[in-house]
């Protein structure tokens, strides 16, 4: 059973992200059973679960990576995927990827410019300056180390407009200061009027949201505000409805 | 801010400054050095082809021959190639582009269509590129062989070309057809079938009725005659070119990303010669998954011998399509043992590589095995034993797929004998492709040794020819199993003892499949006394030294 808050059910004219009965699955394994739901414009959500819980596979088929098997997904009330969605959303994936060929600097401009963003330089020079990547600005971001290679995905996140903001396990592989940069972002996105949907463990990310969605075995599991729960013990347990019953299924 | 011309501008710059970036990388010596190794491999080919084409004039009935069937059987090739390409664009094919690109460039609000169409237009140029040499190549050596043609080499070349050229793009048509549609693989897989079973039908069949892919062939013998018709044929291909290419911008995203790695990952591997790294890979770009729930439950019986009980699970949780390739790849098979019965000597070659595919996918415990190093590094007894006992089970499986070669035999050849040679040249061929794919996977366990060959400072062309020499060794094997079918013609064919002749060669193949079981065996106690041998033959040479 799904414990909800009264506040999840966002009608879907107003939903900036709604999932609808969403699922996937990979030849006969089940990655996604039917997922519901719906994200107000402006809420900052966790998404928490074990591995192989279904959370990158829900995150993906928001941002239009991965086709669903069942149901859809709208983005500020496009289809996810389609031209207007891709305009209104950003994601930032667990596994960074760059060009082979292109600097941070030139990523930056690509990226920005893909988007129709010309004045991009400023910005981005600030968002560098912010994670400490200036200095790296001209050098190839595919020889970075895991966790520059995070701040440079970060970067490339945020240089562009978006209303709704998808992220999958930021903080893996950043440092301290590398994290704070990050939440300022995030904390920042949401001020902006953005959605921000992160998976994370994150218990400084996830102390700062109104809203945690959990998922277990590819369902949904928990699906409410943070008040009254155990913050600390929802992200350790990811069991907050005391479904686990230590069975092998 | 959402129109789809946003950042297209952006992105032609950049494609054009990378398009520059590449251009003042390049390695000048090494591009020409791939230019002379393409063209020597090319024009030995050539040089192979036309010694295998001959030069003696055909015959008039000849002649006749080739202007009625060439149509049919150029269009069987096409039909294939369609086959292929629509299987291809079900899976996600034919295009793979950089995982960024993905990322940054089809997530952008940018018209997918302005990002894709150009790989497509690319893809389509290198396929009738490709096509064109094949098929000029062909039709000039043809051309060589026909007595008084009015046509000049060229004029043969270039139908020959064209034809190419429309059977490479079908392959690129077919795919972007089906995947830009999306689709379902079984309707594909359907529609790809009838339209084969139809070109076979009209191939085989004595009929008048024309074939799906009949222009195609009819193209190439335009030196011979004008079929006004075929340019209809022609027409319709290259709508069907431009509406693949205006589909390219509907092509899954998940699809692409998908492929973005993996092709490149398969491209390198193919380099390595690293044929297990191919067949994971070439899985995972068809999504050929393990089914979650086996077939059956493997008995307690076959699971008293713990190896021996994996392998039987392992089986168990084998997709369908997989085991239908197997089935199919062994009637090819069979086929060729056919056509090699009936002159045709090379098939067997054909058959031999046929089988070590089958032979391939049923090793899948062994290679599993053979995976995980550090798994077996760790057990409490010789990796060689436990690599012995999984053949066992590979074995067993592949010879209930011997009934359906068994069938397109007699079907071939509807004699009281065919049967029973069947079986007898089928289980040890089969057992051949087994011994090949076991050999294959076993050479890439590491070495307990270390590398036997250290320290052997072999020059690069040596070691080059080493590499080449252990790549060919496993499909050799398996060509070599299915050489008694050529003891069987040669009895048949002099009149001699025929079930003697090929039950001697049978009796060689039982041997050479009893050493290579022999080898996994006793593959590392080998490899420890040839390097220990190595280094007392270095010690011997140092206190003769001193």
């Amino acid at each position: 059973m799904v414990r909800t808050h009264t506040n999840v059910h966002t009608p879907v004219e107003h939903a900036a992200l709604h999932v609808d009965d969403v699922s996937k699955t990979y030849g006969d394994a089940p990655a996604l059973n039917p997922v519901t739901i719906s994200i107000a414009k402006g809420e900052r959500v966790a998404l928490i679960g074990h591995n192989g819980s279904g959370k990158t596979t829900l995150i993906r088929i928001a941002s239009g990576l991965l086709d669903t098997t069942t149901g859809g997904v709208k983005i500020n009330g496009h289809e996810a995927g389609s031209l207007p969605a891709r305009a209104s959303l950003s994601f930032i994936a667990d596994q960074p990827t760059f060009y082979d060929d292109l600097t941070l600097w030139e990523h930056l401009e690509y990226v920005a410019r893909l988007h129709g963003i010309e004045e991009w330089e400023q910005p981005a020079a600030d968002l560098l300056g912010h994670l400490g990547l200036y200095d790296r600005a001209d050098d190839m971001p595919n020889r970075f180390s895991r966790g520059l290679k995070q701040k440079a995905a970060i970067a490339l996140g945020f240089i562009r407009p978006f209303d709704v903001l998808l992220v999958d396990e930021p903080f893996v592989g950043l440092d301290a200061s590398g994290k704070e940069a990050l939440l300022e972002l995030l904390a920042s996105a949401s001020e902006d009027g953005a959605t921000v949907v992160v998976a994370t463990h994150e218990l400084s990310f996830v102390h700062t949201v109104e809203r945690i969605i959990a998922l277990r075995d590819g369902r949904l599991v928990y699906d409410g505000d943070t008040a009254g729960i155990n913050v600390d013990g929802l992200v350790r347990t990811e069991d907050p409805a005391g479904e686990h019953d230590g069975e092998r299924h | 801010m959402t129109s789809p011309t946003i950042g297209v501008q952006a992105l032609r710059a950049m494609r054009n400054d990378r398009r520059r970036h590449r251009v003042a990388d390049l390695e000048w010596f090494d591009s020409l050095y791939k230019v002379y190794i393409t063209a020597f491999v090319g024009g030995t080919a050539i040089l192979f082809l036309s010694g295998l084409a001959g030069d003696e004039p055909l015959t008039a009935s000849q002649l006749s021959n080739l202007s009625a069937h060439t149509p049919h059987v150029i269009g069987l090739l096409a039909a294939i190639v369609v086959f292929l390409g629509l299987r291809s664009g079900a899976n996600g094919g034919p295009i793979a582009v950089e995982e960024p690109e993905v990322r940054h460039v089809l997530l952008a609000p940018i018209d997918h269509g302005a990002v894709l169409r150009h790989p497509a237009i690319q893809r389509l140029r290198t396929f009738a590129f490709s096509g064109a040499m094949a098929g000029g190549i062909a039709n000039q050596l043809l051309g060589r062989r026909v007595p008084d043609a009015s046509a000049n080499l060229v004029v043969f070349a270039f139908w020959g070309a064209i034809a190419g050229a429309l059977l490479g793009m079908l392959f690129i048509i077919a795919a972007l057809i089906v995947h830009g549609l999306g689709i379902a693989r079984w309707l594909t897989t359907a529609l790809a079938t009838v339209l084969a079973g139809w070109q076979v039908a009209v191939t085989f069949g004595n009929t008048n009725i024309a074939g799906p892919f009949d222009t195609i062939g009819s193209i190439s013998l335009w030196w011979l005659r004008n079929s006004y018709i075929d340019i209809v044929g022609v027409a319709a291909i290259l709508i069907l070119a431009a509406v693949a290419v205006l589909l390219a911008g509907r092509l899954s995203l998940e699809a692409l990303s998908r492929r973005s790695s993996l092709v490149s990952q398969m491209k390198f591997a193919v380099t390595l010669q690293d044929i297990r790294t191919v067949v994971l890979l070439r899985r995972q770009l068809s999504q050929e998954h393990m089914r979650v729930k086996p077939w059956v439950k493997v008995p307690r019986a076959l699971r008293r011998d713990v190896v021996v009980g994996r392998g039987f699970r392992s089986m168990a949780h084998f997709p369908l399509r997989r085991v239908i390739r197997m089935q199919l790849l062994t009637i090819a098979a069979a086929g060729a043992l056919v056509a090699a019965w009936n002159g045709t000597t090379p098939a067997i070659v054909v058959a031999g590589i046929l089988l070590f595919v089958v032979g391939l996918d049923a090793v899948e415990p062994l290679s599993q095995e053979v995976d995980q190093p550090n798994r077996t590094d760790a057990l409490p007894f010789e990796r060689g034993l436990l690599m012995t006992k999984h053949l066992f089970v590979p074995a067993l499986f592949v010879v209930p797929f011997i009934f359906a070669g068994v069938v397109v035999a007699y079907i071939a050849e509807p004699h009281a004998n065919t049967i029973s040679y069947a079986f007898l040249l089928g289980i040890p061929a089969l057992l051949g492709g087994v011994a090949g794919a076991a050999i294959n996977a076993v050479k890439g366990a590491p070495d307990p040794a270390g590398g036997a060959n250290q320290g052997l400072s072999l020059p690069p062309e040596v070691a080059g020819m080493t590499t080449m020499v252990r790549a060919i060794i496993p499909p050799a094997i398996s060509v070599i199993a299915c050489a008694p079918v050529m003891a069987l013609r040669h009895g048949f064919e002099s009149g001699t003892d025929m079930l003697g002749n090929t039950l001697r060669a049978i009796g060689g193949v039982v041997i050479l499949l009893v050493l290579v079981a022999g080898w996994v065996r006793q593959r590392d106690a080998i490899h420890v006394w040839f390097r220990s041998a190595q280094n007392a033959s270095k010690q011997s040479s140092t206190v003769k030294g001193n």
